[in-house]
């Protein structure tokens, strides 16, 4: 079964399916849409075990569609990068089942079916980008990933959702037309669309417009990531969305940037064609610049998901920097964080969302006292706040260990000495978390009486949160697969 | 050569018990408050227990290790106790015990006891980790662990002094866990994972300009816990916002932690050959000699009587790094007998000090005028520690003040006994007139606070542990040179750093 060779096909078209039938088989309540969205997760959930019990067996595979080569047909093609389907697939459906209640009491009833639609159309988007070996096909499911992200970001209705929105897709159509410039330019110079075959070909093209492709690419995947100065329209969406569709934005939909940036170093460290040491000297400084300064801006917000998007902007930074430093350990580093900060952030939003559920407050002075009231949930934010500012031995550690290494490694420690100083920063806005949580009186007399929220979304938040614990203490267990996908990145620039 | 070690489950079980325990403290507290005494105090006297045992197999020679979890493919969570760890060990788990005691009686009608004996005990678990860590990143999880997950202990009561407090703690500690993680990145950048090994990991032919970074990195890490002059900062905060109990430990233990991490730092990181090329240790002497006479002279104008205390804890562990900085055999064993003499009578002070405050109502000395005339037997502990800490024979501070001296001769640095000797000229300053006051001094009893005229022993509880830990000043004082005694341990310790 596990190396069926047409089950990576149907990997990608369950959700998709699943997707466009969730309005045929919804009911008035919006109860069987979500029986449906939550078997159509299982399902591909499943099917993602099986992919990576084979990645892990075998290496990187692929499947040809229909038995056209490239140049002519579609690659699907699943290498350890692609193990990021685990954490697509768990958070998704983490997601579906925390947004039973929320979606119930925070949309209207008609919206709901169309809810899980667009969720399951981000998850096919996800995948589909995640596993095509196909520069277009990269195109067309990072669109269909971005437009749904749109229109969940605007499913409440509501005019400051609608105007993050805009101001999210205004931002997302230009990155978009860039990656298709990018595309388009590597598809003139070659003749192909393949991944692989296209790296074969590029070595000997002109360096002028090889560059500006490589430059187009970056450009657009950077905004998709809101890597500094590219970052203005995050806080907005992120803030705004529904909580569980906040935990997909900020966990998964932003590391479409970086894994887009993984596949365009494998083209370019791959064919040799382009020097790009001049790229990676300034993705360290934006790295560093948006740890800072995500950091900085979180400080001031007193609405807990504004904080946790502004997080997002600095851990998007880590990675960023540990994707430009490009010594091995700092890509370890950076590949991992993409994991791990996919799971702690979903942590920190589906938490805060049961929060703001439960109270119907979002700003860290209304929740005061919190604590008290709901020990399980405040207890599992707190776990992921320890984790995202990177204290050993939570899953946030790390990034932060093996991407100060990897600065040393590159000979640029003042970048190591940027990391840790801009974590303690991190640091000073949860605690103020935390303060309003357990330490601080409820301010308003009267507040009204709230208990835990319902078990579809306390058991999501608190399997977060024990992940968070143990990719950090189990932590050799995803750097045992990314290690040698990191050697096979750089063996073609030798030493490594 | 190291010895080797005996694979062993007994440094695990310190550790995992009081997790254990932690997490059983709600379900337990459900049933009834005994229940959760019970349990807690049965995990602490096993912890105690535990690592006597230690303390005592590795004064017979035996090094215990045992592996933990594999972190990364290069990284295991690894415990091993040699005789340094064994002492700090035994010694943290004892005045745990002492405090966890006097805490059933001290906090009685304190607000939330789920969280502060969850979070107590929880504590232990991080410092007896801390005392066995066998490699640095081990050292490092347990020493963050445990700073950060003391916060809630410090600002248990919620005032806003106690809040300023903790946010005061909570920075100065991150900062200076940010330089030790830094510290410890460009150390295993520069010669890998590796076991504390005496003599040192670090190789000589590392960068020279690398090595001073580590080493200031980590100086500057470990001396803010350690409370060293500039970094002191947080402790005079900390300490009188903090319960009595964990105040007890706070200035008994934890304060030393930073002293014990600067000793594994010195000797099983550099070692003793390479920091005496290097030539960094004159400065961190004069950092802490300077640190010993300013916060005594501190001390000696504060009112507040835990605060008053709180500098004294700043005067006496900078004996401990400045009896370090000489690189000597005799100052260092001064050094590791210190923070465990130091422990006890700290600790005892502290444990007064709430005392004071629960029967009298007493938070200033001036408040301790006749005081022991109700609490005779309070007051004569505290009379006795405060003889130890200011160094009198036969009491325990005079056995680590010797050793400390005898050092300064023995490299040659007569001058530094003035440091020595003011040091203790201060500690009389500030601390004899508070005896002094206790019995010579009527009481000032005004009408409406009648606390003053009618505050009596404490009970049991309380007056136990206090006496317990007089007593064992007493003993580690007049049985110093028995074997078995932190000094034997210490020796044992100096002698595989020195080989």
């Amino acid at each position: 079964m596990t190396s069926w060779p047409p089950l990576l096909v149907l990997f990608v078209l369950t959700p998709l399916v699943g997707a466009v039938l969730t309005p045929a088989v919804s009911d008035a309540s919006g109860r069987r849409s979500w029986e449906w969205a939550l078997g159509t997760m299982l399902l591909t959930s499943a099917m993602a075990g099986a992919l990576i019990m084979r990645v892990l067996d075998e290496g990187p595979f692929s499947y040809v569609v229909g038995g056209w080569v490239a140049p002519y047909g579609i690659e699907l093609r699943f290498d350890e990068f692609s193990a990021f389907v685990a954490v697509v697939c768990l958070l998704g459906l983490l997601a579906v089942i925390f947004s039973r209640h929320y979606a119930r009491d925070a949309l209207a009833p008609g919206r709901i079916p169309y809810y899980y639609t667009l969720l399951l159309l981000n998850m096919t988007g996800m995948i589909g980008f995640i596993v095509t070996g196909d520069l277009f096909n990269l195109y067309v499911f990072m669109e269909i990933l971005s437009l749904s992200a749109y229109a969940l970001v605007a499913i409440s209705g509501e005019k400051t959702a609608e105007m993050a929105a805009f101001k999210y897709l205004v931002m997302g159509a230009v990155s978009s037309l860039s990656i298709l410039f990018g595309v388009g330019l590597l598809y003139a110079l070659t003749g192909s669309l393949n991944m692989a075959d296209v790296t074969g070909r590029l070595a000997g093209s002109a360096e002028a417009p090889l560059v500006l492709a490589f430059a187009a690419l970056t450009l657009g995947f950077m905004v998709k990531s809101a890597l500094f100065p590219l970052h203005i329209w995050l806080p907005d969406a992120h803030a705004i969305a529904p909580s569980p569709v906040s935990a997909v934005l900020s966990g998964l939909v932003v590391k479409v940037g970086i894994l887009g940036m993984l596949r365009v170093y494998q083209i370019a460290y791959g064919s040799g064609a382009i020097d790009l040491s001049g790229l990676n000297l300034m993705l360290t400084w934006l790295g560093a610049i948006s740890i800072v300064m995500g950091a900085f801006f979180a400080v001031f917000q007193d609405d807990i998901k504004m904080m946790l998007a502004y997080s997002t902007i600095s851990n998007i930074g880590y990675i960023v920097m540990g994707l430009g430093l490009a010594s091995p350990y700092s890509l370890i580093g950076a590949s991992v964080h993409v994991f791990n900060h996919a799971l702690i952030k979903a942590t920190l939003f589906l938490g805060a969302g049961a929060l703001i559920h439960q109270t119907g407050r979002r700003t860290l002075t209304g929740l005061a006292g919190v604590g008290r009231s709901m020990p399980l949930t405040t207890a599992a934010v707190s776990i992921g706040a320890i984790s995202i500012v990177g204290i050993p031995p939570t899953a946030g550690f790390l990034c932060k260990w093996y991407i100060a290494l990897g600065a040393m490694q590159a000979g640029e420690p003042l970048f190591a000495v940027a990391l840790v100083f801009g974590a303690l920063l991190i640091f000073v806005y949860y605690i103020r978390m935390v303060n309003a949580f357990y330490f601080r009186k409820p301010q308003e007399a009267g507040a009204p009486a709230v208990h835990e929220a319902p078990a579809t979304m306390l058991v999501p938040v608190l399997i977060l949160a024990a992940l968070c614990l143990v990719m950090g203490v189990l932590g050799r267990l995803p750097l045992s697969f990314i290690e040698p996908a990191v050697t096979r990145l750089l063996a073609p620039l030798g030493g490594g | 050569m190291e010895t080797e070690a005996t694979r062993s489950i007994l440094p695990l079980l310190a550790f995992a018990l009081p997790i254990v325990a932690a997490v059983l403290t709600v379900p337990a507290q459900r049933v009834s408050e005994h229940a959760r005494a019970a349990l807690l105090l049965v995990v602490a006297a096993a912890v105690a227990a535990v690592a006597l045992v230690l303390a005592a197999g590795v004064a017979s020679g035996t090094v215990y290790d045992t592996y933990i979890l594999q972190l990364t493919p290069q990284i295991w969570m690894y415990l091993r106790v040699d005789a340094a760890g064994a002492l700090f060990g035994a010694t943290v788990a004892v005045l745990w015990l002492l405090a966890l005691v006097y805490s059933l009686g001290y906090m009685r009608e304190e607000h939330r006891l789920g969280r502060y004996y969850g979070f107590f005990i929880l504590c232990l678990s991080w410092t007896m980790g801390l005392a066995y860590a066998g490699n640095l990143l081990t050292f490092l999880i347990f020493y963050e662990l445990f700073s950060i997950l003391t916060y809630p202990l410090v600002v248990h009561e919620e005032t806003p002094e106690a809040m300023a407090a903790g946010t005061k703690y909570i920075v100065y500690i991150l900062f200076g866990g940010t330089l030790v993680l830094l510290a410890i990145v460009l150390t295993f950048f520069s010669a890998g994972v590796q076991t504390f090994t005496a003599g040192g990991i670090l190789s000589p032919e590392t960068d020279p300009s690398m090595l001073q970074v580590i080493f200031w990195c980590f100086l500057g890490g470990f001396g803010v816990k350690a409370a060293l002059v500039p970094l002191h900062g947080w402790v005079p905060d900390a300490h009188p916002a903090a319960p009595a109990p964990f105040s007890a430990v706070l200035s008994g233990v934890m304060v030393a932690a930073g002293s014990f991490g600067i000793i594994r730092t010195v000797f099983q990181v550099f070692g003793t050959s390479l920091l005496t090329s290097m030539g960094v240790m004159p400065y961190v002497t004069g950092v802490a000699g300077f640190t010993v006479l300013f916060a005594a002279a501190l001390a000696v104008n504060q009112d507040n009587l835990k605060r008053r205390l709180a500098y004294s804890t700043i005067s006496q562990m900078a004996y401990v790094v400045l009896a370090v900085s000489l690189l000597g055999p005799e100052s260092t064993v001064g050094a590791l007998v210190h923070i465990t003499n130091h422990a006890f009578m700290k600790g005892g002070l502290f444990l007064c000090a709430g005392l004071f405050i629960r029967r009298l109502g007493a938070y200033n000395v001036q408040q301790l005028d006749g005081a022991a005339r109700r609490m005779p037997i309070t007051a004569a502990c505290f009379a006795i520690a405060c003889l130890g800490m200011i160094g009198t024979p036969p009491l325990s501070g005079f056995t680590s003040k010797w050793y400390l001296g005898l050092g300064m001769l023995e490299t040659e640095k007569p001058w530094l006994l003035a440091v020595l000797l003011g040091g203790a000229l201060m500690a009389a300053i500030y601390l004899l007139p508070i005896v002094y006051r206790m019995y010579f001094r009527e009481p000032v009893i005004t009408p409406e606070d009648r606390t003053v005229a009618e505050g009596r022993e404490a009970p049991a509880t309380m007056l136990g542990p206090l006496v317990a830990a007089t007593a064992i000043t007493l003993l580690l004082g007049i049985g110093a040179s028995l074997p078995g005694m932190p000094v034997a341990l210490a020796r044992m310790a100096t002698d595989a750093f020195f080989h």
